[in-house]
């Protein structure tokens, strides 16, 4: 049973709103992978834009305000498709965490290695104990309820992602200001082109699922103090936080460091070392890492927290066994935070300790792209179906152009979303049994979507609480 | 306890084994490339064996604990790609290992590894663009010069 939960306070405003949205998809870690491709990152983050991040956004804030409803995407999908789809979309949300987990959370361990002494990061038992400190870190910095956690958050994304992101643009400009040797050719409108072919379209779905989790505020609206006025603003705000961020950081380190050396051997603190030498501020390399790690650590915190939230509001709908539904004082879903963190744990020490599982990690990586698409794909296909179905809605927030705009944002979408399905499924040219390949990604993806149609199956009325009507098992 | 606190526990325990169902499917039916010593350059004895070219060559050495050298190859094949090929041997299974996790650690957002790799005896093969068809003709050469010194 539930203790007496505080009524969800209303702590969160624009600035907060925001910050979740950035923590969710703000990192440093990418800067370096996207950093290879020159002056063509440019023209793949405007393919992510287009069919991605701008229409997330839009959906998300006349979704956001049309049911400022606890649940994020579940309440959006319910209300489009009932609440199966709903269920569905939120636990892919969740379920794909459990997945991807470790390798953020052995990005953070290996970061602070690098702060520390660099020989630790081949230390097992070293990277465990790092990401589970962090991991169980996080889940306590959850328990503690939304104030608690959007303090971190605030604090953490500012300091973690923003401020090294900031650092790193400014010495990209003081390399160019200061007439150092630029390692990619001058700047031409042809080369921002990305080359698409059969070699680079797995990359596609990388690029679009570059900008998941702008959604991630709208599991927030109970707490948002005035969600038909904040969503909005503040999913534009992290938009342009971002965009300025993402392509400005990667652009200064890809003038900077040859792309020679930004392969496998460029993890973030081997790029940061690179420039930070070649800079002579070599002593700024510790510093850095231990803020690369805060924004790895609130990177993770913003995916711990949003989903579970949801997943608390599905169980307290009485769509899960009263198990699931506990809740503290502070309003925090505890069942469900302790539940991720067990199951978290498992797959982190898999992930550790058995070479094989981190040699065929990318087969997992697949897994997590794939159920992240049908998250997306059921919310673009809300956004268009609640636009016939709930025309009447209030919608403080509407995507322009009426009917047509919403087809073209839902539609770029759909499209981008549903082609990352697909490529999703592409072995990779040099594995030899496909069917072996895709049967084995969609048969996890089937696994860790699955649930939610069992609990559904053996849903009964005893799953509700008391004050809602049901009765108490 | 009553049956339906039981059903919820038995409902609980099949999620968290659905969830930890993939990754041990995967450890279990994968084969780990077990950490050993490969003699020569397998990526340039795997090339001339397909007949690709090597259009350059340098020396590398990651800053990574362990890595104790490799190479970085241009490669092209008649039909006009290019692929690049990095190799990068180490000192450890455990400091190979680490390197594997760091690939696994730095995909951009949510998404895949950016390049593919594979393990090669002590060395770690890394190849862009990520769906290379040099890097696929090069994969079964390299796993059989693994195969054939282990």
């Amino acid at each position: 049973m539930s203790e007496a939960p505080i009524a969800n306070k209303k702590v969160l405003g624009l600035f907060a709103l925001a910050m979740i949205n950035v923590a969710a998809v703000l990192s440093i870690r990418n800067f370096p992978s996207m950093a290879v491709y020159g002056w063509s990152c440019i023209g793949w983050y405007v393919l992510g834009a287009i069919v991605f991040l701008i229409p997330i956004s839009l959906a998300g804030a006349e979704l956001a305000t049309g049911w400022p409803e606890g649940g994020g995407v579940y309440a959006w999908v319910k209300q489009a498709f009932g609440e199966k789809g709903g269920f569905v979309a939120l636990f892919c949300e969740w379920s794909n965490n459990l997945v991807w987990f470790p390798t953020v959370l052995s990005f953070t361990a290996s970061t602070l290695a690098f702060a520390l002494t660099p020989d630790l990061a081949a230390n097992p038992w070293f990277m465990f104990a790092v990401m589970m400190i962090v991991f169980w870190g996080t889940t306590a910095i959850a328990y503690f309820g939304e104030e608690t956690s959007t303090k971190f958050s605030n604090i953490g994304v500012i300091l973690g992602s923003i401020v090294p992101s900031l650092l790193i643009i400014g010495l990209g400009l003081w390399w160019l200001g200061s007439g150092q040797k630029i390692v990619i050719p001058h700047f031409t409108l042809a080369q921002t082109v990305p080359t698409i072919n059969l070699s680079t379209l797995p990359f596609f779905a990388t690029i679009v699922l570059l900008f998941a989790g702008m959604e991630m505020a709208g599991f927030h609206a109970l707490e948002t103090k005035n969600p038909q006025r904040d969503f909005p603003r503040a999913m534009a705000l992290s938009a342009v936080i971002i965009v300025i961020c993402t392509v400005l950081a990667t652009l200064a380190i890809a003038i900077v460091i040859p792309a020679s050396q930004l392969n496998l051997a460029s993890g973030v603190m081997q790029a940061i070392q690179y420039f930070f030498d070649a800079a002579g501020i070599a002593w700024l390399v510790g510093p850095m890492a231990l803020l690369i790690t805060l924004g790895g650590v609130v990177n993770l915190a913003a995916w711990l927290i949003g989903p579970a939230k949801g997943l608390g509001i599905v169980a307290e709908e009485g769509n899960m066994p009263p198990l699931f539904d506990k809740t503290n004082k502070y309003g925090a879903p505890v069942a469900v935070l302790l539940i991720q963190a067990l199951i978290g744990s498992v797959i982190s020490l898999l992930y550790v300790f058995l070479p094989s599982v981190n040699q065929a990690y990318w087969i997992l990586s697949a897994m997590t792209v794939e159920l992240l698409c049908i998250v997306y794909i059921l919310v673009f296909a809300a956004l268009i179906k609640l636009r016939y179905s709930k025309p009447d809605t209030p919608r403080p927030f509407k995507i322009p152009g009426g009917m047509i705009g919403v087809w073209i944002v839902g539609g770029l979408g759909l499209f981008g979303t549903v082609l990352s399905f697909i490529v999703g499924l592409m072995p990779p040219m040099y594995f030899t049994n496909w069917i072996v390949y895709v049967g084995s990604v969609l048969l996890g993806t089937f696994l860790l979507a699955v649930p939610p149609l069992i609990f559904l199956k053996f849903k009964h009325p005893g799953w509700l609480k008391k004050q809602n009507g049901g009765e108490q098992p | 306890m009553t049956i339906s606190k039981n059903g919820e526990i038995c409902l609980a325990l099949l999620v968290a084994v659905l969830f930890i169902l993939p990754c041990l499917m995967l450890g279990l039916i994968y084969e780990e490339a077990p950490y050993h010593t490969v003699a020569g350059e397998p990526v340039r004895e795997a090339a001339d064996a397909a007949g690709i070219s090597v259009a350059d060559v340098e020396g590398t050495l990651w800053n990574m604990a362990g890595a104790t050298g490799g190479k970085t190859y241009t490669l092209t094949d008649p039909e006009g790609d290019t692929a690049y090929i990095a190799t990068q041997a180490f000192d450890s299974a455990e400091s190979r290992d680490a390197a594997v996790r760091l690939y696994n650690a730095h995909a951009p957002g949510k998404g895949k590894q950016v390049g593919s790799m594979i393990v090669v005896g002590q060395y770690i093969v890394y190849a862009t663009p990520v769906n290379s068809p040099i890097f696929a003709k090069l994969v079964p050469a390299l796993q059989q010069a693994a195969k054939a010194t282990t």
